[in-house]
């Protein structure tokens, strides 16, 4: 049914009456990365939150890998079950889970024996060299440090869709640099379909020469 | 110019040396009056009656058998009473925080009625219902009754803390978890934890409020250690025997409280104020069941309650008689409690600021688990020390002979825990708001009236709301101090139970729990008009 990995048709979600993301339309091929750029409050999360399930759509429907996981204010994939990895704006780490144990929380729920947990919780953790704080709190790490551990936490499930919703936003010039670059390149290396959030051009065109506009709800240029 | 408009206006309190003055003064004033008392106490303890240094209350308490007895029905009267009162209210928080169930306002005000009601009136009820029920005495006036109403009568701080703590957990913590896992296990492994502190630090604060308690193991002849030192003071006249046995008691306060201020101290890492609603809790065709089973809670804890007093009341003509009896001390209730309230609002206020502002995080878990504390120190430990204190010549005995040194007592008993809502209150108003208005030329004290103390107005009327509450039902440092000829309603009640009959007895309590009701019911439509949940 789908010419992309990831296909929406004529996507449409309200609130209180009022359309946050209009009759949207968009198909990612696979291993490609996306920026969605736009202003506060054009629809970018909640089109994000859309694809990863956390929302249901009014109108229109969501196919994921060729299957439809949503339909009109209908679920009919739960997030869990959609592959998809996601990297919050303000991360969301498991506060009283160590960074292991948020890495951990993710493969125990997919029934993974304990032994090879480890292997990929280690694995993971040196992709995105975080591997010296392993043992510690998300409280106890910096901005950047705890950039790491969210990528790693949205990666160590081997997901076949990342979303990251301006993840970097509250970070410093330099590090967001730096992060951006080490980003692009795993993205390759794993030839992950990935859809970033953001709303600095520069940030998106750091990334990657496909850049999706939102505004008022709708995508104006793509 | 602006600046010289600027120093013109300002206010001696606003210099800096005069604020830190204010403030040093507010806080000397609240010690004196809420730590004095247990303070005094501690160190009665270490004194014999030829007044030298000496342990031997101590060697007493350690040698004696009976010690020990009280020791255990205490720690199970507290245990027990707690796990109850989180068993019942965990889950009606978490149906009033994330379920759909129907009328949570309503609900939120009926379920939380318990803790208005004074436990003492709960236990007359209690007696009242299992005489109907000729249930054996042994067993209506026993550890396990005392127990069960204590629970009842704390679990709405359980539902509350619960409501409250779900409703604060990060949603995007829940979606996070919800991305890779089932529902289920997303509240089992994440809300779960993230709201387990809040819990518990409220679990170990209702153990330490039924270890407080007196009225109710006092009224079911439960011993423990409240009653005894009761006992010992008003019955034997035996003030070395009285201070000895608070000592227990105030360590078993003081290490409850310390474990209390910990977990607290633990939650506020784990969690913070989320925009989205978390995890929702749709029951679906459970809906109804749940409706119905809500409906029994408010029936066994509080319908139930209130329907025996007025049936135990009898006839409207012989309650209007019996009140009729007992004005004097319904308006002494009355005027005491709501001065009370105002002046434990107004104690605690600068100390809850100083908490508030406290950079220093261990700093400020320090001042919470000294408000704790002192709230948590039972009120007949108080009464004994405020007779102490306070029963000498001089201005100290004018105050002790008169009605003010029951308004003391209900000062050094609520004070502490309205300084614990206030500087909650104001630990959520940024410090930005202060320093803007700093910015714009105003001095420290009408930064404070005129920024931080209206947008502190469902604090502070919550803080006196809980005062007012808890004066109105205090009788374990009222029934100590209470001068000769003065009483209030509870003391009133308690001392009544005994050689009047039970109808006149049954409608002061009903009197007692109506009034009790009132000014929850205006701080629920103040809420609303506020727009803001109970």
């Amino acid at each position: 049914m789908s010419d992309g990995f990831l296909r929406l048709a004529a996507v449409t979600k309200q609130f209180e009456g009022h359309a946050v993301v209009e009759r949207v339309s968009l198909t990612v091929i696979a291993g490609e990365i996306i920026a969605l750029l736009g202003p506060s409050g054009s629809g970018k999360t909640t089109l994000l939150r859309l694809i990863a399930g956390l929302e249901t759509p009014d109108e229109g429907e969501i196919w994921l890998g060729g299957e439809r996981v949503a339909t009109a204010k209908r679920s009919v994939v739960p997030p869990h079950l959609r592959a998809v990895g996601f990297v919050f704006q303000d991360l969301a780490l498991w506060p009283h889970l160590t960074v292991e144990g948020n890495l951990d929380f993710v493969l125990a729920s997919a029934r993974l024996p304990k032994r090879e947990r480890k292997e990929r919780i280690s694995e993971t953790l040196r992709m995105v060299r975080a591997e010296a704080f392993a043992r510690r709190y998300p409280a106890q790490l910096s901005g950047g440090e705890q950039q790491r551990v969210a990528i790693a936490r949205a990666l160590v499930g081997s997901p076949h869709l990342l979303l990251l919703d301006e993840p970097m936003a509250h970070l410093d010039l330099q590090l967001k640099i730096g992060l951006l670059a080490e980003l692009k390149l795993l993205q390759q290396r794993l030839n992950l379909t990935t859809i970033y959030i953001t709303h600095d051009r520069a940030e998106a065109e750091a990334l990657t020469p496909h850049i999706v506009m939102m505004d008022a709800g709708s995508i104006v240029t793509s | 110019m602006m600046n010289a408009a600027v120093t013109r206006n300002q206010h001696w309190f606003d210099l800096p040396s005069s604020r830190a003055a204010v403030l040093c003064l507010a806080a000397a004033l609240f010690i004196v009056i809420c730590a004095l008392p247990a303070i005094y106490m501690f160190g009665v303890s270490l004194i014999n009656p030829d007044g030298e240094l000496s342990f031997d209350n101590y060697r007493r308490l350690l040698t004696e058998r009976r010690q020990y007895q009280l020791l255990l029905n205490s720690m199970l009267l507290g245990a027990g009473a707690s796990a109850l009162a989180t068993l019942i209210g965990a889950p009606l928080g978490l149906l009033l925080a994330r379920s759909d169930v129907r009328g949570k306002n309503w609900w939120r005000l009926a379920l939380v009625v318990p803790i208005v009601v004074p436990p003492y009136v709960l236990a007359l009820a209690w007696t009242w219902f299992a005489g109907s029920m000729k249930m054996p005495t042994e067993w209506a006036y026993s550890l396990t009754s005392a127990t069960v109403i204590l629970g009842v009568s704390f679990y709405p701080l359980a539902m509350l803390a619960l409501e409250a703590a779900a409703r604060r957990v990060d949603a995007q913590l829940e979606e996070a978890a919800l991305l890779v896992a089932a529902p289920r296990r997303v509240a089992m492994n994440i809300t779960l934890p993230l709201v387990a502190p809040a819990l518990s630090a409220t679990a170990l604060v209702i153990f330490v409020l039924a270890v407080a308690e007196f009225g109710v193991p006092g009224l079911l002849r439960v011993n423990v250690f409240t009653t005894e030192v009761f006992t010992a003071f008003a019955a034997l006249y035996d003030f070395g025997a009285a201070t000895a046995l608070s000592i227990p008691l105030l360590l078993i306060t003081l290490l409850a409280a310390i474990a209390a201020a910990i977990v607290t101290g633990e939650s506020r890492l784990t969690s913070r104020h989320s925009s989205r609603a978390g995890l929702p809790l749709p029951l679906g065709r459970w809906r109804s069941l749940v409706e119905a089973a809500l409906l029994f809670v408010l029936f066994v804890c509080v319908l139930l309650p209130l329907l025996t007093l007025a049936l135990e009341a009898g006839s409207l003509r012989l309650t209007t008689a019996a009140l009729g009896d007992s004005g004097r001390a319904v308006m002494n209730s009355i005027v005491l409690s709501s001065v009370g309230a105002t002046l434990a609002v107004a104690l605690a206020m600068l100390p809850g600021y100083m908490r508030a502002r406290m950079k220093s995080r261990r700093g400020g878990h320090l001042i919470d688990l000294f408000f704790i504390t002192l709230f948590a120190v039972p009120g007949t430990v108080i009464g004994i020390g405020l007779i102490g204190l306070w029963n000498r010549p001089g201005m100290a005995g004018m105050i002790y002979t008169s009605p003010l040194i029951i308004l003391v007592a209900y000062l050094a008993r609520f004070a502490p825990v309205a300084a614990l809502l206030l500087s909650a209150g104001m630990q959520q108003i940024p410090v930005s708001f202060e320093e803007a208005a700093a910015v714009a030329g105003a001095g420290w004290w009408r930064s404070l009236t005129k920024i931080t103390l209206p947008n502190l107005k469902t604090s502070l009327a919550a803080a006196w709301t809980v005062a007012f509450v808890f004066a109105f039902g205090e009788i374990g440092a009222t029934i100590l101090v209470a001068p000769p000829g003065e009483s209030t309603l509870p003391v009133r009640v308690y001392t009544l139970i005994a050689n009047t009959p039970s109808g006149n007895v049954a409608a002061l309590a009903l009197m007692q729990t109506v009034i009790a009701l009132l000014p929850l019911m205006l701080l629920a439509l103040l809420m609303r008009h506020w727009g803001r949940t109970l």
